[in-house]
C-alpha cells in the first residue's frame, strides 16, 4: 500500500509522442526561476539597495484610539448634539446683523412651567401646589418608614369587641350633665367626619336554615365500621344509580325517540321536501302531453282559475230567522227545567253532595299542607341565585380495597379547596358559576431557518447529492491503475 | 292622582340587579366582587323572580337594594376606586420606564383597611366565634399552599402564623373536645366560650395541584383575606382572655443563649412556636390547677340551685370535661418519624401529656427516644428495630380513641403491627336510640367485648349450663349497678359534701349511718325499757334466712307505664297534640325498626350457633367412626 502511495505522489507520466504532446511538460518552475533573473539584471538586487530606498517615515496622523464609551453613553451624548435636520438652519455666515438691537420675540409655552413655579411661586395657587406636594411627600416618607418598620395597616393587635361609647372619640361631646343627647351627639358625629354607619338588619338575615357543620359521616373514616362504610356505599351508588336512570330516560325521551336513517336517505328526503311543489322531471312530461291537449282545446285561454268554489253570501230568509229564535228560545226553556228538576232532585241527596264538598275540602287541605311542606323544605335548600343551578358534589368514599387501616397508607378522597368553594355556594354566599375558558386559536409554528438541524432541508440534501454527483464524475474522469 | 307606574314599588324596587349595583357603586365587577364577599354582601333569591326583575324572566343575579345602599357608605370603595387611578399610574411609569416615580408610587400602594368591617359584620365576639368554622378550614388549607397564580406568598404565610397562634390558645385553654380522622381530613371539634368551633385540618401530603376548571381561587383568596383579619382579632381577644401574651412569645428563660439563638433569634423564636410543644409567655402567674378549682365552685354554686334533670346532665357533663382535660396527665409521648406530628401534639398537649419527636424532624423536641421515662410511642410501621420495654408501642388512633372515649383506652389492641379495631366517629351519637350492632356497643363500653368473647368458644354440653350462670352474674351485675346508682343518687341529693365514687365509701356511709340511730337509742333508753325488751325478744327470733331474688311482675310495671303514658297524653295541650302523636309514632317505628333488626340478628346468630354445633357433632360422629374402625382393624 505504501508504494502505491508513493506512486500517486509522484508526477504522472504523460505520453510525448508526438511533437505536439511535448506541451504536455510542465515548464513553470524553470520559467519562474528565469523571469526572477531577469528582473534582478533589471533594478539590482535586495543587498544592493540603501535603507532610504526602502523605507519611508509613516507622516500619517495617528488614528484614534477606540472609544472606552458603551452605546447607551455614546447615543446620550448625541442627544447633546444639535439635530442633524437643523444643521441647515444654522446661520454660517460671517456677516454681522446689520441691525443691532431687535425685538425678540417671545416664545409661546406649550403648557406651563412647572420647575419655574415650584422655583418662585408667584400666584397663591402655586403656593397652594407647593404645600400640597410637601405633605403629599411627607405622607409617603411615613409610609415609607412604616412599611420598613413592619407596621400594618390592618393592625389586629387590638381588641375591636371592646363596649365602646362614640362620644369619648369627639371631644366635647362626653357630657355629665345629660345636657347633649344621643340623636345630637349622632348628628354632630355625622358632621364632623366620623360618621356613624348603621348596619341593617337585612345585613345579617340568614338565606338558609340548613346547619353550618355537616358532621362527616362515619364511613368517612380513615378506618370505619364495615356497616357505616357499606352505609355510605350504598348511598353513593344510589345517588349514581339515580343518575344513570335520569340520563337515560332522557336519552328515551329525546334521542331514541326519533328513527334512524342512512346518511343517503337523509339527503334524498331533504332533496324531496325542498323540491316540494316544484314541477317533477316525469310530471313535467306528463304535464307538457295534457298541455298539448289543452293548447289543442283552447288555444288561447290564458285566464286565472281556482280549484275552490267561489263563496257566496247567501242570506237567510225571515222565516228561517223566527224559526232559529224559537228553537233558541226552546232550547233555553229546557234547560231551566232542567236545572229545576236537579235542584228538587238534589235535595234528596244532600247527604252525598256534602261528601263531595268535604272531599274536595280535604282535597284543597292536602294541597296547601304540601305546598306548606315545599316552602319549608326550600328553607333547607341552596337558593338559585345565578343562571346556573347549584348541584350537590359527589360523596367522597374510599373502596374497599383502597381501605388500608393504617394512618400511614390512608388514601385521601377529597379535595378540601373544592369542598369549601362548594360549601359557600350552598350556604348562598356564592352564586353557582361555570367556568368558562376562551379556546385560544391555534397557532401554526414554523422554526426558523436558523435554528433547523443541519443536513435535513431539501435545500442541503439537494447539495449533498449534487456532490455526490460531482464526485462521482471527478471519479469517472480519473484513471485507475 | 297619579296612576302608579308597573314596578315603581314592592319587589321591583326592593332588588336590584348585579348590573345596576356595578353602575351605581360605579365599580369593576371585579372590584364590586370583592367589595361584597369583603363586606358580607351575597345575592339573593327574589320570591317572584320575574316581578324583582320588571318582567323579565331570564335568571339574574339580584341583590337586596338596601344592601347596596348600605355599600355607598363604604369607605373602601374609594380605596377599590384607587386600585384603578393606581394600577394606570404605574403602568405608565413602567411603559415611559420612569421607575424613581414608579418606586414612589408602589410605596404608596393604597391598602384595604378591614378592621371595621370585622366589627360591623360580628357586633359581638361570640357571633365571630360561631362563624369561625370556615375561617379555620379555609386557613389551615392556604396555610399548606406554595405561592400560586393568584394567591401570594405572603398570604399562605400569615394563613399559617394564625393556625398556629389559634392551636396555642386551643392548647393553653384545653377546649379540644372531639377528633376524627377521616379521608378528607383531620376533624377537630373545641368548645370556644360554650360555642363549638369545628375545623378540618388537610392531611399532610405534598401539594397537589388544583385545577382551575372547579375553584375560583380568586373568589377564595378574597375570602381568606377578609378571614385573616378576622381571626387575628379573634386571637388577640382569645389570648388576653387567658392573659398570654399577643403576638405569642416565650417566657425570657427559654431562650438560653445558645448558638442557635444567637445566629437569627426570630426564625429560631418562630420556630419554637410553630413547635407547639413550649408554654407561652403569659402576663399573670395564674397555675393551671387554680383554674380548675374555679371550675369545681361554679358546679358547686349551680348545685345549690335546684335538682332538675337539666342541672344534673350539665354537671355530668362537666365532670366529665374536667376529666377529659387531664386525659393524658403524667404521660410522656415520643413521636416516631413516620407519624404526622402537629395534629399528635396538638391532641396530646390539650389533654396535659407531654410529648417530643426526633429533633431532625422539626424543631422543638424535649427530649431523646432514649428517655427511660416515656410511657407510649407512637409508631405508624409494622415493626421498630430496638424496643423499650418501659414502654408500649402503638399506633396514632388510640389517641384519637381515648380522646373520643373521654378515658385511657387499654392499649393492646393498638400496640405496634396489630390490625386496628374501627375507627368511630365522634360526631355520631353512641347513645342514639337506633339499633346499635354489638360490635359497636362493645367499641363503646370495652366491658360489653369480654362476655361476647367469652361465649364464643365453648362445649356442647357446658354452654347450657353456662348461659345460666351467664344469665345470673348478669343479674347481680345490673342489681349491683341498680344498687350503685342509688346510692349514688341518694348521694347527690341527700349528702352535701360532693361525689365520690368508690365503694368503699358507700360502705363507711352505711356504718356511720348504723352508728347514728345506735346514738339515738342510747339517749331514750330509760323511757322506752318495755320496748327495748320486746325488741330483744324479737331479736331473739330472729334469724337470717336465704335471701330471694325480687321478681319483677312485668304486668303490673307494663300497666304502670301505660298508664303514665296515658296521664302524659291527656296533659298534652291541644295545639301541641299532633306533634305530640308525631313523636309517638316515630319512636314507635324506630323502635319497631330496631326490634327487627334484633330479631333478625338473633337469628342470624342462631343459625350460626347451629351449624357450629352440628360441624362439631359431625366431627365427634366421624371420630368415633374412625375410633370403632381403627378398633375394628386392630381385632
Amino acid at each position: 500500500m505504501a508504494a502505491a502511495a508513493s506512486i500517486a505522489v509522484k508526477r504522472k507520466r504523460i505520453s510525448k509522442k508526438n511533437k505536439s504532446a511535448w506541451r504536455k511538460t510542465d515548464i513553470q518552475d524553470v520559467e519562474q526561476f528565469l523571469e526572477h533573473q531577469r528582473q534582478e539584471e533589471r533594478i539590482g538586487t535586495f543587498e544592493e539597495k540603501q535603507d532610504a530606498d526602502l523605507f519611508t517615515i509613516d507622516a500619517s496622523p495617528l488614528k484614534a484610539p477606540p472609544s472606552l464609551l458603551s452605546i447607551k453613553q455614546k447615543r446620550k451624548l448625541n442627544a447633546k448634539k444639535p439635530m442633524r435636520t437643523h444643521l441647515a438652519l444654522e446661520n454660517t455666515s460671517k456677516v454681522q446683523d446689520p441691525i443691532v438691537s431687535r425685538n425678540h420675540v417671545k416664545q409661546k409655552q406649550n403648557g406651563r412651567n412647572i420647575e419655574q413655579e415650584v422655583r418662585n411661586p408667584t400666584k397663591p395657587r402655586h403656593r397652594q401646589a407647593n404645600s400640597d406636594r410637601a405633605s403629599y411627600y411627607e405622607k409617603m416618607e411615613k409610609r415609607a418608614t412604616d412599611k420598613q418598620s413592619g407596621k400594618r395597616v390592618n393592625n389586629m393587635e387590638k381588641d375591636i369587641w371592646i363596649e365602646e361609647d362614640f362620644r369619648d372619640k369627639i371631644p366635647g361631646l362626653k357630657d355629665e350633665k345629660g345636657w347633649i343627647s344621643r340623636n345630637l351627639a349622632l348628628h354632630i358625629a355625622g358632621n364632623v367626619g366620623k360618621k356613624l354607619v348603621k348596619t341593617h338588619a337585612s345585613l345579617h338575615h340568614k338565606t338558609t336554615k340548613a346547619k353550618k357543620f355537616e358532621p362527616p359521616h362515619p364511613g368517612m373514616s380513615y378506618n370505619p365500621t364495615l356497616r357505616a362504610h357499606q352505609e355510605l356505599i350504598d348511598t353513593v351508588v344510589d345517588r349514581e344509580t339515580g343518575i344513570i336512570k335520569k340520563e337515560q330516560h332522557l336519552k328515551r325521551v329525546t334521542t331514541s325517540m326519533f328513527s334512524k336513517v342512512t346518511p343517503e336517505e337523509r339527503d334524498k328526503r331533504r332533496l324531496m321536501e325542498m323540491s316540494e311543489g316544484m314541477p317533477d322531471a316525469e310530471q313535467e312530461q306528463e304535464a307538457a302531453g295534457e298541455e298539448a291537449d289543452e293548447t289543442e282545446a283552447k288555444p288561447t285561454d290564458n285566464a286565472y282559475t281556482t280549484i275552490n268554489a267561489p263563496v257566496e253570501n247567501k242570506k237567510k230568509s225571515k222565516q228561517a230567522r223566527s224559526k232559529e229564535l224559537k228553537q233558541k228560545e226552546l232550547e233555553r226553556l229546557h234547560q231551566v227545567k232542567k236545572a229545576l228538576k236537579k235542584q228538587t232532585a238534589d235535595l234528596n241527596r244532600i247527604k252525598s253532595i256534602r261528601a263531595e264538598l268535604n272531599e274536595e275540602a280535604e282535597e284543597l287541605n292536602e294541597l296547601k299542607k304540601r305546598r306548606k311542606q315545599t316552602v319549608e323544605r326550600k328553607k333547607f335548600e341552596p337558593k338559585r341565585l345565578g343562571r346556573h343551578k347549584f348541584e350537590e358534589p359527589d360523596l367522597d368514599v374510599n373502596m374497599p380495597e383502597d381501605l388500608a387501616g393504617n394512618l400511614r397508607n390512608v388514601k385521601v378522597e377529597s379535595n378540601l379547596l373544592t369542598d369549601r368553594f362548594k360549601l359557600l355556594q350552598k350556604r348562598n354566599m356564592l352564586p353557582t358559576t361555570v367556568a368558562v375558558t376562551r379556546k385560544k386559536s391555534k397557532v401554526k409554528r414554523y422554526p426558523r431557518n436558523s435554528h433547523k438541524e443541519a443536513g435535513t432541508s431539501y435545500q442541503d440534501l439537494r447539495d449533498q447529492r449534487k456532490a455526490a454527483a460531482a464526485a462521482a464524475k471527478a471519479n469517472k474522469d480519473t484513471i485507475k491503475i | 292622582m297619579r296612576r302608579p307606574k308597573k314596578y315603581e314599588s314592592g319587589e321591583a324596587t326592593q332588588y336590584i340587579s348585579r348590573r345596576a349595583a356595578l353602575r351605581k357603586l360605579q365599580l369593576s365587577l371585579n372590584d364590586f366582587r370583592r367589595l361584597c364577599i369583603l363586606k358580607g354582601v351575597y345575592p339573593r333569591e327574589p320570591k317572584h323572580r320575574r316581578r324583582a326583575q320588571k318582567g323579565s324572566s331570564e335568571i339574574k343575579v339580584l341583590y337586596h337594594s338596601k344592601d347596596i345602599r348600605f355599600l355607598l357608605h363604604e369607605p373602601i370603595v374609594w380605596t377599590l376606586r384607587d386600585y384603578k387611578i393606581f394600577a394606570k399610574k404605574t403602568g405608565r411609569d413602567r411603559a415611559i420606564k420612569d421607575f424613581r416615580n414608579l418606586k414612589r408610587r408602589l410605596a404608596l400602594f393604597p391598602e384595604i383597611k378591614l378592621d371595621h368591617i370585622v366589627k360591623e359584620r360580628y357586633p359581638t365576639f361570640i357571633d365571630a366565634l360561631k362563624d369561625l368554622d370556615d375561617c379555620l378550614t379555609l386557613m389551615f388549607l392556604f396555610s399548606t399552599f406554595p405561592s400560586l397564580h393568584l394567591i401570594p406568598r405572603e398570604q399562605s404565610n400569615l394563613c399559617r402564623r394564625l393556625t398556629i397562634e389559634f392551636l396555642h390558645y386551643i392548647i393553653a385553654s384545653k377546649s379540644l373536645r372531639k377528633v376524627f380522622i377521616s379521608i378528607k381530613g383531620y376533624y377537630f371539634q373545641a368548645e370556644i366560650k360554650g360555642q363549638k368551633v369545628n375545623w378540618i385540618v388537610p392531611h399532610y401530603y405534598p401539594f397537589k395541584p388544583q385545577s382551575r376548571q372547579e375553584v375560583d381561587f380568586k373568589v377564595m383568596s378574597i375570602f381568606v383575606e377578609f378571614f385573616t383579619i378576622m381571626l387575628g382579632f379573634t386571637n388577640f381577644r382569645l389570648f388576653h382572655g387567658l392573659n398570654m401574651a399577643y403576638p405569642p412569645q416565650f417566657p425570657s428563660n427559654m431562650l438560653q443563649d445558645s448558638e442557635d439563638t444567637f445566629k437569627d433569634e426570630s426564625s429560631f423564636v418562630s420556630d419554637r412556636i410553630a413547635a407547639l410543644n413550649f408554654e407561652l409567655l403569659r402576663t399573670d402567674k395564674v397555675q393551671e390547677d387554680e383554674e380548675d378549682i374555679d371550675i369545681d365552685i361554679d358546679m358547686d354554686l349551680l348545685e345549690q340551685d335546684g335538682d332538675s334533670k337539666r342541672i344534673i346532665k350539665m354537671k355530668q357533663e362537666a365532670q366529665e370535661t374536667a376529666r377529659l382535660r387531664t386525659l393524658f396527665k403524667g404521660l410522656k409521648f415520643y413521636i416516631n418519624r413516620e407519624v404526622p406530628r402537629e395534629p399528635l401534639v396538638i391532641i396530646i398537649r390539650s389533654f396535659g401529656g407531654k410529648v417530643s419527636w426526633d429533633s431532625s424532624v422539626f424543631a422543638g423536641a424535649t427530649f431523646d427516644e432514649n428517655d427511660e421515662t416515656i410511657t407510649h410511642q407512637i409508631v405508624d410501621r409494622p415493626s421498630v428495630s430496638t424496643q423499650y420495654i418501659s414502654r408500649d408501642y402503638i399506633q396514632p388512633q388510640w389517641l384519637f380513641d381515648c380522646v373520643n372515649q373521654r378515658q385511657l383506652l387499654p392499649t393492646n389492641k393498638y400496640f405496634m403491627g396489630e390490625s386496628l379495631p374501627p375507627h368511630l366517629s365522634p360526631f355520631v351519637d353512641a347513645k342514639r336510640d337506633t339499633y346499635i350492632p354489638p360490635e359497636e356497643k362493645a367499641l363503646h363500653d370495652p366491658s360489653l367485648i369480654e362476655t361476647h368473647a367469652q361465649s364464643d368458644d365453648e362445649s356442647e354440653d357446658e354452654a347450657a349450663a353456662e348461659e345460666d350462670d351467664v344469665d345470673q352474674e348478669a343479674l347481680d351485675a345490673q342489681l349491683q349497678l341498680a344498687y350503685q346508682q342509688e346510692t349514688a343518687e341518694y348521694k347527690k341529693y341527700g349528702d352535701a359534701d360532693g361525689v365520690n365514687e368508690d365503694e368503699e365509701d358507700t360502705d363507711e356511709y352505711l356504718e356511720e349511718e348504723q352508728s347514728e340511730e345506735g346514738s339515738e337509742e342510747e339517749e331514750e333508753e330509760e323511757e322506752v325499757d318495755e320496748k327495748t325488751k320486746r325488741l330483744q325478744a324479737e331479736k331473739e327470733k330472729m334469724s337470717v334466712q336465704s335471701g330471694k331474688v325480687h321478681k319483677v311482675n312485668k304486668r303490673q310495671l307494663h300497666k304502670a307505664e301505660v298508664d303514665e303514658h296515658r296521664l302524659q297524653a291527656r296533659m298534652v295541650k291541644p295545639r301541641h297534640r299532633d306533634l305530640f302523636r308525631k313523636l309517638i309514632r316515630e319512636k314507635q317505628s324506630k323502635e319497631k325498626e330496631q326490634w327487627l333488626l334484633k330479631k333478625k340478628r338473633r337469628n342470624i346468630e342462631a343459625d350460626a350457633k347451629e351449624a357450629k354445633k352440628q360441624a362439631k357433632r359431625d366431627a365427634r360422629k366421624a371420630a368415633a367412626a374412625a375410633a370403632q374402625a381403627a378398633a375394628q382393624l386392630t381385632k
